[in-house]
């Protein structure tokens, strides 16, 4: 069993650390100081001219290589042609968009690789063209090394710089970007971080809570203190039980066809649509706990507190609850990390795929992007799905720490109680 | 000294404390209510949504019919490719989860020793607490590409690790339980180690002979219905671990002590008395996988490979295949929301069949337990 929560946890864990520490390239400082106004600028311009000097070869070589291409006979410029249009493409992909060049309209294109490992499988793909050799009958992907194509030409001088100099070209430095919790992202997350989502699911958890919890601690003291048992009793009770087994993607459709097209809190998807549904999904699971707390108050506090002459809804408020209110904590963050971490009730009730932070007064009437909805949205319907892994890894570990956490504060506080309890 | 008319309470506050009293219960009852109520209320919104479906299409396409073409024109709802889908990635994921699940319960409840089992509590909790949306990212980025490169020699190792561990421990217990007890304690002895050496020796056969099987398999999709039931079956391990442990456990300590004090082995105790005992707590465990297994979105979505298409075989998991839960996320994007389109209805009578399948689940399971404690009380 721990086998497998390893296997299921240390790849998250491991790869989504490297959304937050991670070797960035002169590009990812220049995009923090353009996009953030964050980094020193004496320093940044520096870096600047030392990387340009670095490049600079680079550049006059293609320069020098597009008129040396219009000169050449007609076949074999037909040959290389192509191959030096992949070349220019990797390279811009890789150091950001020519010096001289129109600035790109898509801010993905603004800057070449922000990060050392993307960069190095850049360059790799500026080093060897990707085919598939077909000899053996079944496909197998090889690399052909493009130097041997340029042999001869000014351009041949680029890649032993790319293959030997990547390091000067991007000077990688380890960073630690601790904001990639809190930044916005932008250009469908090709940079920045996880901000919006994060605050998003925070959103949605606690609103869910602030619903539920009330709702439930009452049902629990309902169910404890004052029902009888009876044909009514059995019927509520059954009824929530059942609750806890309704599959979430119901709920989801619930909140689409109740709170959003019939009672209409909000004219679409908003974070009060989809934190009531959660509310509804964890309310058994608060009701429970609750429950389980309250019932292991001893009954001898009770007495005590009846035989004072407090009545019985005194002894509720002023023995019961506070006795029982670590174990009511307990249940209410667990439920509160199953809040966060649910996707399917909130696709249609309150989640969006891109969207701002929202401000607080927005709630009521805003769809939100959120960690859990988010993170299916970009490894599966992005348009470039292995560009951003990082991004992906980033999301899911920071969900899953954020679940955990909840759940370890609500392990540790239930054998703090039951310490206490024993003596 | 406090007077009569400090202690005793006059007729208007009594009254004023009685209707104070039933306003407080009534308002209790009624808060109570909204939160039990709310299930009715799904049913209700759910059937309302779902109906005008079987209004506009017929009710027999819906279950019989395996033409899924949603956007054509005229559109198409035979939905029971979707409808096998799910059950098979369900199954699979039961069949995966519940005999290392049941052999985990039986082990934290009767064989590990209690401090390995105060860790092992909230591991099972972690488990259980992972959002079902990493699960399916983990699915998809991590398993999807080992399985599709490595499949063979993947299935291969997974079968060593699973059953090497099983089969041995099976061969042990089922040599303790074959061997005849009327024999003396030097035969019995001999009688013992022949039959374990011959069943272990029969399990390295069926291990190896499989395991050959299995390295040969190539996977053309890493995303499809066997990478789907395995994380469905991760997924549902706490569930079945927990429950069927609590069911274990309630065997009770004096049913064990009086099977050991009969002579009985150990073995002989967990598989001839304890588990016979809690037979109905394991199967409502199994129950509550179930209903995990199949109300499950994410994973199902993300790592089922969503073709509308019945295997074939039907029991070839390597195929991808489509759940109604992934259908149901998946198409209200394109169903047209507000308008209350075909495609729309369609989408809530398969919530429906979700809700109806995972009532008639908690019913059975509410009746096994009832029933179990019925007999407890007979005897």
């Amino acid at each position: 069993m721990t086998l497998f929560l390893l296997v299921v946890l240390l790849p998250i864990l491991i790869k989504g650390s490297s959304a937050y520490l991670f070797r960035a390239t002169v590009e990812h400082r220049r995009m923090m100081r353009e996009q953030f106004g964050r980094g020193d600028a004496r320093r940044a311009a520096e870096e600047h001219a030392a990387v340009q000097e670095a490049r600079r070869p680079i550049y006059e070589a293609i320069t020098a290589f597009e008129a040396e291409l219009a000169e050449l006979p007609a076949a074999r410029r037909k040959a290389l042609r192509p191959a030096f249009k992949e070349v220019r493409e990797t390279l811009a992909l890789l150091l950001g968009p020519d010096p001289g060049a129109p600035l790109p309209a898509l801010t993905r294109r603004l800057y070449g690789q922000t990060r050392w490992d993307q960069a190095q499988e850049k360059a790799e793909r500026l080093l060897y063209e990707e085919t598939w050799d077909y000899s053996g009958g079944e496909g197998k992907q090889v690399y052909v090394p493009r130097e041997p194509l340029f042999e001869g030409t000014t351009l041949a001088p680029v890649f032993p710089i790319v293959r030997d100099n990547l390091r000067e070209l991007l000077q990688p430095r380890l960073t630690f970007y601790p904001r990639f919790l809190t930044d916005r992202s932008f250009d469908a997350h090709f940079f920045g971080g996880i901000g919006a989502e994060v605050m998003g699911t925070v959103y949605l958890a606690l609103g869910a809570m602030l619903i539920a919890v009330p709702l439930g601690i009452i049902a629990a003291i309902y169910f404890q203190e004052y029902a009888k048992a009876g044909p009514v009793l059995s019927f509520l009770r059954s009824c929530v039980n059942t609750l806890a087994g309704v599959p979430s993607i119901v709920f989801g459709l619930f909140g689409l066809a109740f709170f959003i097209n019939t009672l209409q809190v909000s004219s679409g998807k908003s974070v009060l649509a989809g934190a009531l549904t959660l509310a509804l999904l964890v309310l058994p699971t608060v009701i429970r706990a609750s429950e389980e707390a309250i019932a292991a108050v001893p009954r001898s506090y009770k007495e005590a507190a009846m035989a004072l002459g407090a009545g019985q809804w005194r002894t509720i408020l002023t023995v019961i609850l506070p006795a029982a209110l670590p174990g009511i904590l307990t249940g209410t963050v667990i439920s509160m990390g199953r809040a966060a971490g649910e996707t399917a009730p909130i696709i249609f009730t309150a989640a969006v795929s891109v969207g701002p932070l929202l401000r607080p007064s927005e709630l009521l009437t805003q769809a939100t992007p959120a960690l859990s909805w988010n993170l299916y949205n970009i490894c599966t319907e992005h348009e470039a799905v292995d560009e951003i892994r990082h991004v992906q890894y980033g999301m899911a570990a920071t969900l899953v720490v954020m679940v955990l956490v909840l759940n370890l504060t609500a392990i540790v506080i239930r054998a703090r109680v039951a310490r206490r309890l024993k003596g | 000294m406090p007077t009569r008319e400090h202690i005793l309470l006059t007729t208007r506050e009594m009254r004023k404390r009685r209707v104070f009293g039933l306003l407080g219960r009534s308002f209790l009852l009624l808060v109570t209510s909204v939160a039990a109520l709310a299930v009715l209320a799904i049913i209700f919104f759910i059937a309302r949504d779902a109906l005008p479906f079987f209004r506009i299409s017929e009710a027999s396409d819906f279950f019989f019919s395996k033409a899924w073409y949603p956007t054509h024109q005229p559109p198409q709802f035979g939905a029971a490719a979707i409808f096998v889908g799910s059950l098979l990635v369900t199954a699979a994921a039961v069949v995966l989860a519940v005999p290392p699940g049941v052999c985990a319960a039986l082990c934290m409840s009767d064989i590990l020793p209690f401090n390995v089992r105060q860790v092992l509590k909230p591991v099972i909790e972690m488990l259980a607490a992972i959002p079902s949306v990493a699960y399916g990212f983990f699915a998809l980025v991590v398993l999807a590409p080992l399985l599709q490169n490595h499949g063979g020699r993947l299935l291969a190792t997974a079968w060593w690790v699973l059953a090497l561990p099983t089969l041995g421990l099976g061969s042990v217990v089922a040599a303790d339980l074959l061997t005849p007890v009327r024999l003396t304690a030097r035969a019995h002895g001999v009688m013992r180690s022949v039959l374990t050496l011959a069943l272990l020796a029969l399990s390295l056969v069926i291990l190896i002979t499989v395991s050959r099987i299995l390295g040969a398999v190539q996977i053309a999709s890493g995303v499809n219905a066997l990478n789907a039931s395995v994380i469905l079956g991760v997924m549902a391990l706490p569930t079945i671990v927990s429950v069927s442990e609590d069911a274990l456990q309630a065997a009770g300590r004096e049913l064990r002590e009086g099977s050991y004090a009969l002579g009985a082995t150990r073995a002989e105790t967990l598989v001839k008395v304890v588990i016979p005992a809690s037979i109905s707590g394991i199967f409502s465990a199994v129950l509550l996988g179930i209903m995990r297994a199949l109300g499950e979105t994410m994973v199902v979505w993300m790592a089922s490979g969503n073709a509308a298409q019945i295997p074939k075989p039907w029991y070839n998991l390597l195929l991808p295949v489509r759940t109604l839960t992934a259908t149901i996320a998946g198409d209200m994007g394109e169903a047209d929301q507000m308008t209350g389109s075909a495609h729309y209805h369609v989408l809530f009578a398969m919530g429906l069949s979700l809700l109806v399948f995972s009532f008639a689940c908690n019913l059975a399971g509410e009746w096994i337990v009832t029933r179990q404690r019925k007999r407890l009380r007979g005897c």
